[in-house]
């Protein structure tokens, strides 16, 4: 008490417990609840189990709620290949423990405990009781089964369990209540019977015992009679023996009326209906009998219940009934698929192909098969055909190839027998064929040819065993190879001859279409032989074959088949002949055809040419000007630039390809320039009067002034130079060297201008001294035609109508009287374009370019009233000399008229281009006033010569002269001209 | 006329390429070129069978190759449809010309190698302004009517040969275009040194010789077999023999003049077609062939036919 006293204490006590009162229990509330496994641990049901405590606050999912699955994947972490998912990834902890649904703990396999193996067997715990109770002296399970475990099955037993067997069933296919009640009596009753009488008086015995067992079991029927479908299977009892097959089922098949009670009932009931009715009573009785013990497992069992187990106790569905309908046939599906007994991995064949039985078919005894295709004369008997036939093939058999035809002598001389060894001589058969017959049965000798063949390569076989024999008798077996070997060739040889004649024989008998009359067949190949041709001729030979017996309707009806005959059984050479030729033949020619030398084809030289228009481009990088300055037409459908197909292209070239439009290509701008100078007389020649000469340098403007107004929509010429180019389009290029050499010397030429100064002088007025002058300075004339000049709208064109007669006198007179040498002669064509010349006119046309200065259309002048007020204005005095002037060349003219000039006439300008090479002409006259017109185109030509000479040799040979073409003709009797060519060549290395 | 002297194999490569499709020499005859079934181009040193460069890059096989006037460049032609300019040095294509609408048959570099010009199975001369990087042909002639077998130029024309019988000049210089109809598909054509002929191998197994000025038919020369191959023919610097393959194995030469054969070649006992040679530009006394995988280099130099004996 005193320590107790003398301790201090601290705090309030707790009060002291009453021992009768215990403190009250709060009641937890339902989120308290929470459900602690063993080690204390919150328990929580998954997904698989939940019940009714699972999850957070009882529900699906936890405090943080349920969050889905989800996938993140990035460049740079990607995600790993999906995992397949796992029962165990939905699992908790304790479902992997010792006692969760998926233990992983170490544990007895199941094969080594017993109850596992039960359960996995059937999966359900229950039917633990259905396993039959095991009878013995013991109760209970054998101890030494408890010990001794087999750890795998026997394979009898596994097969039998891979068709569905158990353990303590009976073998054999599923019986009904009844069938199974009336198989356990058999049994039992064989058993005794067995037991007690033996085998031998089973069947009598049997057939008593089945009828009483039958009756007793006839209680039952009424009650059994629904029970058809539920069918058990047998209980396991000890075979006895096994009864044989006696009915035509397929194996395994029960039939309806197997059991030889049903039939022994029926017999014995003759009232009683089938088996079917007597089992439908059977069905009565099973619901009393079988109760379907559904429990709640299905609905899960709560975590706080004791039954824990059961949850995963799977309940097949298959075992509740659905409705009142399907359950038969798909019961009786089941048992159909139980009956056959077929083992996994095989299946029932359902084609029933097997049964399909190849029928033996049952010929008449006479029955002879026959070729119904095959042509045969009415009146012959096909029999003895055949036996001739067969007779022939016999023989041929018999014959052999040969080695018949050798008597035993020759044979044992060839084998090197003794003679004396043996003497047991067979009845020599020679060869008594009917060469008629063998020869003439088209289908006898293929056989036998082949026949024969197989014969040849047999001869060896059959030899050499008697080689071999022979061997053992002779000392030297060398020896006897050799003569073997001789023998074997000699009867090769012998067989090749037989088979070759065969085969000769064949081709040359051909068709016999009459081989079932001998007689008839021997006319026919007579005639056939003979080859005749006219009617009369054939009636005639065959009269003299034909017997007498055959009556004048055979004989036609015989000549008649005979020429069809001949006509459709013509030999093989005859009918397929042609249409066939032999591979020899086919190379024989081949080879003749490669022999005989290629024949000389003579090789024609061509030589086309054609306009090309080089890319610009390309000719800068060549390094060459452009043909033309560029200016050439492209052609047409050049996709120059643009390689790449465009559609664009076809819709230009269709509608408005370039060719349609004529652009003035040449600008007269620059061929203008030179004209100033052309302008000035040239020597020699009288200055055409002042008003003559203005409209010369008037010209020029006035035509720049035209272009605008151009009628014509196509290009025309103004200067020479563009009408020579233009001509030049239609021609070859090697003419356009004309052109060049005319431009060139053009420039040549106008240096003796400044001479023609002097000439002024010459002429015969002051007004067209001044003019000249004027001209020569350069000075603006004085005359109207300068004033013409600035007109712009001016007119141009040649006079036509009242103009042309008016004017006429005075252009024509000029020539004459002032033969100034027209540089630009074929001016007044200067609007036309010039059809293609001979070569003559073009030559004369080059002459004329060469020395044409002042354009002839120019020379009429006195276009001048039509000028207008300005020239007027100017220089009237002028215009009334004019007029005086005007008077005295009219008058000239008149005086003077060349008759030739009579012809050239002013016409309209399109049909100008005919009249072009007149006045051409007229203009050299006029210009040389000396020489004739032949004498002149000589001259050119010689002029022309000597200048080509002087030329490249390239635009020589490039000229088209008619000249020129002789010489290249020359040139290309190659032999002559190539050897100084070569020689050139050499020079040149 | 300069003395014949017969040729002798000097060297033999393999160019182990495949099978060998053109020989082509450079400007000078100082290096070769070769073109391969296996799509390369390999350039060779012709005196020491040295192999120098490989250019791959084409899709097909090559059918013809040329160097550039500067050897600096090369312009190879393929069954790709396609040019490619190669530099040599570096061994890349510098540029590659698609237009041809068929294979290419053969390619040249004009005077300075500012255009490399084509021809191909789609009949058409396409002509290139290499030197710029434009991709379209500068000029399309499409006058031929078949395969052009080889396109020539000098400074102021374009020869096209084509299987169609024709030659077809070019000339810029004129603005036309002349054709030549031999009438016997021509397999190749080559120049004299001095531009006055033309040598046409035809498929009828003849070798023609044709004046340029007027088109006629100079010589004819026999006794190869051509057979169905693109036998190719040239003449040799001298101007004075021609020369051509054959589809048995051997070469032919003859005399400019008289046409006679001179010698006949046995490039190979065991056949293969000669299909491919090339003249050297400047040395007659040199030779290239080419049959199956193998470039033969022939040479008339005396001291190599000493050494092999």
């Amino acid at each position: 008490m005193d320590d107790e006293e003398s301790l201090h204490r601290f705090g309030t006590p707790l009060p002291t417990l009453e021992k009768d009162v215990v403190p009250a229990k709060k009641p937890l509330a339902i989120e308290d609840q929470i459900v602690k496994d063993e080690n204390g641990k919150r328990r929580f049901h998954g997904a698989f189990t939940g019940g009714f405590s699972a999850g957070f606050w009882n529900t699906v999912g936890s405090l943080e709620g349920w969050t889905p699955q989800t996938f993140k994947s990035s460049r740079a972490e990607k995600a790993t290949p999906r995992m397949q998912q796992r029962p165990e990834d939905f699992m908790d902890k304790e479902d992997l423990g010792e006692f969760g649904i998926a233990p992983q703990g170490i544990r007895t396999r199941e094969e080594f405990s017993k109850e596992s193996e039960e359960e996995q067997r059937t999966g359900q715990r229950k039917r633990k009781l259905m396993q039959p109770e095991q009878v013995g002296p013991i109760p209970g399970v054998p101890v030494l089964e408890h010990l001794l475990r087999p750890v795998r099955d026997k394979v009898a037993m596994r097969i039998l369990k891979s068709m569905g067997w158990k353990p303590g069933q009976g073998v054999g296919p599923r019986q009904t209540k009844k069938e199974k009640r009336q198989a356990n009596a058999r049994n039992k009753r064989e058993q005794y019977l067995l037991e007690h009488y033996g085998a031998e008086g089973l069947p009598s015995l049997e057939q008593q015992q089945i009828a009483a067992v039958e009756k007793g079991g006839g209680d039952d029927d009424d009650d059994d009679e629904e029970d058809e479908d539920i069918t058990f299977a047998p209980d396991d009892y000890e075979p006895i023996f096994y009864t044989p097959k006696e009915n035509r089922f397929g194996m395994s098949y029960s039939g309806l009326s197997r059991d030889p009670i049903l039939s022994k009932s029926s017999s014995a009931h003759p009232a009683a209906p089938m088996q079917h009715i007597n089992l439908f009573g059977q069905l009565e009785t099973q619901p009393k009998q079988k109760q379907l013990s559904i429990r709640g497992q299905a609905f899960g069992v709560g975590a706080f219940e004791e039954e824990d187990d059961d949850i995963y106790a799977r309940d097949d569905m298959t075992r509740y009934d659905f409705s009142l309908a399907d359950k038969k046939p798909k019961q009786k599906k089941i048992q159909h698929v139980q009956q056959r007994h077929v083992i996994d991995g095989f299946s029932e064949d359902k084609s029933g192909a097997a049964l399909q039985k190849p029928y033996a078919i049952d010929l008449p005894r006479d029955f002879k098969p026959r070729n119904w295709l095959q042509r045969r004369t009415r009146f012959e008997p096909m029999d003895r055909e055949r036996t001739k036939k067969l007779e022939a093939r016999i023989e041929y058999k018999r014959t052999g190839l040969g080695r018949h035809d050798l008597n035993p002598d020759q044979r044992a001389q060839l084998l090197g027998e003794q003679k004396s060894q043996k003497k047991d001589q067979q009845p020599e058969q020679p060869p008594s064929r009917n060469p008629f017959k063998d020869r003439n049965k088209l289908m006898d000798l293929i056989n036998a040819k082949s026949e024969g063949f197989t014969k040849g390569g047999l001869i060896v076989d059959e030899v050499l065993p008697q080689a071999e024999t022979v061997a053992e008798t002779q000392t030297t077996a060398t020896a006897m190879a050799k003569q073997v070997k001789e023998a074997n060739a000699t009867i090769q040889e012998k067989a090749v001859f037989k088979t070759k004649d065969l085969a000769s024989a064949a081709p040359s008998g051909g068709f016999k279409p009459f081989l079932a009359d001998e007689a008839k067949q021997l006319r026919y190949d007579t005639f056939l032989e003979a080859q005749l041709k006219t009617d009369a001729e054939i009636t005639e030979f065959l009269a003299n074959m034909q017997p007498v017996t055959l009556s004048l309707w055979d004989r036609e009806m015989e000549k008649k088949e005979f020429i069809q005959a001949a006509k459709i059984y013509r030999p093989l050479n005859g009918l397929m002949y042609d249409r066939f030729v032999s591979e020899a033949t086919v190379q024989a020619e081949h080879i003749k055809e490669q022999q005989k030398p290629p024949e000389e084809r003579k090789v024609v030289m061509e030589r086309t040419k054609a306009m090309w228009k080089p890319a610009s481009l390309l000719c800068k990088r060549y390094n060459i000007a452009e043909p033309f300055g560029g200016s050439m037409l492209e052609p047409p459908k050049e996709l120059k630039g643009r390689p790449k197909i465009s559609i664009f292209d076809y819709l230009e070239t269709s509608i408005n390809s370039k060719a349609d439009f004529q652009t003035p290509t040449i600008r007269p701008k620059h061929m203008e320039k030179p004209k100033p100078a052309v302008l000035v007389p040239p020597p020699l020649a009288p200055l055409p009067p002042p008003d003559a000469v203005a409209p010369e340098k008037e010209k020029p403007a006035q035509k720049k002034g035209e272009e605008p107004a151009a009628v014509k929509p196509s290009f025309v010429p103004r200067t020479p130079l563009e009408q020579a180019v233009d001509e030049s389009r239609e021609k070859p290029i090697s003419e356009k060297k004309d052109l060049f050499r005319s431009i060139f010397e053009d420039s040549d030429e106008e240096e003796p201008v400044p001479v023609a100064t002097p000439a002024i002088t010459s002429l015969s007025t002051p007004q067209e001294k001044l003019a000249a002058i004027n001209e020569a300075l350069g000075l603006p004339s004085t005359s109207g035609a300068s004033a013409s000049s600035l007109n712009v709208l001016r007119n141009n064109s040649p006079p036509r109508g009242i103009f042309a007669a008016l004017f006429k006198p005075i252009e024509e007179l000029k020539p004459k009287e002032a033969p100034a040498p027209p540089k630009f002669a074929p001016i007044e064509g200067n609007k036309l374009k010039i059809a293609y010349k001979s070569r003559e006119e073009r030559l004369r046309n080059d002459k004329e370019l060469a020395m044409a200065q002042v354009p002839v259309e120019d020379i009429y002048g006195p276009k001048l009233p039509e000028k207008g007020a300005p020239a007027k204005t100017q220089a009237p005095e002028t215009d009334h000399v004019e007029v005086g002037i005007e008077a005295k060349l009219q008058h000239l003219w008149q005086k003077h008229a060349p008759k030739k000039r009579s012809a050239e006439k002013w016409v309209e300008k399109k049909a100008l281009s005919t009249d072009d090479s007149d006045s051409d002409s007229s203009s050299d006259t006029s210009s040389s006033c000396s020489a004739s017109s032949p004498a002149k185109a000589k001259k050119t030509k010689v002029s022309k010569s000597k200048k080509s000479s002087h030329r490249s040799a390239s635009s020589k040979k490039s000229k088209k002269s008619e000249k020129k073409s002789k010489k290249k003709a020359k040139s290309k009797k190659s032999s002559d001209r190539s050897k100084p060519k070569a020689k050139k060549k050499k020079s040149k290395h | 006329m300069p003395a014949f002297a017969n040729y002798h194999c000097k060297t033999t490569i393999d160019c182990q390429q495949g099978a060998v499709r053109a020989v082509r020499y450079n400007v000078d005859g100082s290096y070769c070129l070769s073109c391969g079934s296996d799509k390369k181009v390999k350039l060779w040193n012709p005196a020491t069978g040295l192999l120098l460069k490989t250019y791959g890059g084409h899709a097909d096989e090559v059918t013809d190759v040329a160097g550039s006037c500067d050897s600096s460049y090369i312009v190879s032609s393929s069954l790709d449809k396609s040019i490619i300019y190669w530099d040599v040095s570096t061994g890349t294509p510098v540029r590659r010309l698609r237009c041809h609408a068929g294979g290419v048959r053969c390619v040249c570099f004009n005077e300075d190698s500012s255009i490399a010009i084509s021809g191909g199975r789609d009949n058409v001369v396409m002509c290139w302004d290499i030197r710029t990087r434009r991709l379209d042909p500068v000029q399309v002639m499409k006058d031929a009517r078949d395969c052009i077998t080889t396109v020539l130029t000098n400074e102021n024309k374009i020869y096209a040969a084509s299987l169609d019988g024709c030659i077809r000049h070019y000339d810029i210089r004129v603005g036309e275009m002349i054709c030549d109809k031999i009438g016997e598909p021509i397999t190749y054509l080559a120049r004299t040194q001095d531009e006055q002929c033309l040598v046409a191998g035809c498929q009828d197994s003849v070798v023609r010789l044709i004046d340029c000025e007027t088109g006629g038919l100079l010589s004819e020369y026999k006794g190869h077999q051509a057979d169905d191959y693109h036998i190719e023919c040239g003449i040799l610097a001298n101007d004075a023999h021609i020369v051509a393959g054959s589809s048995a194995g051997d070469a032919y030469i003859w005399d400019l003049l008289e046409g006679k054969v001179l010698q006949r070649i046995r490039i190979s006992d065991n056949g293969g077609v000669v299909h491919s040679l090339a003249t050297h530009p400047s040395r007659s006394e040199e030779l290239l062939f080419a049959r199956r995988r193998d470039m033969y280099v022939f040479t008339t130099d005396l001291q190599i036919e000493e050494e092999q004996l």
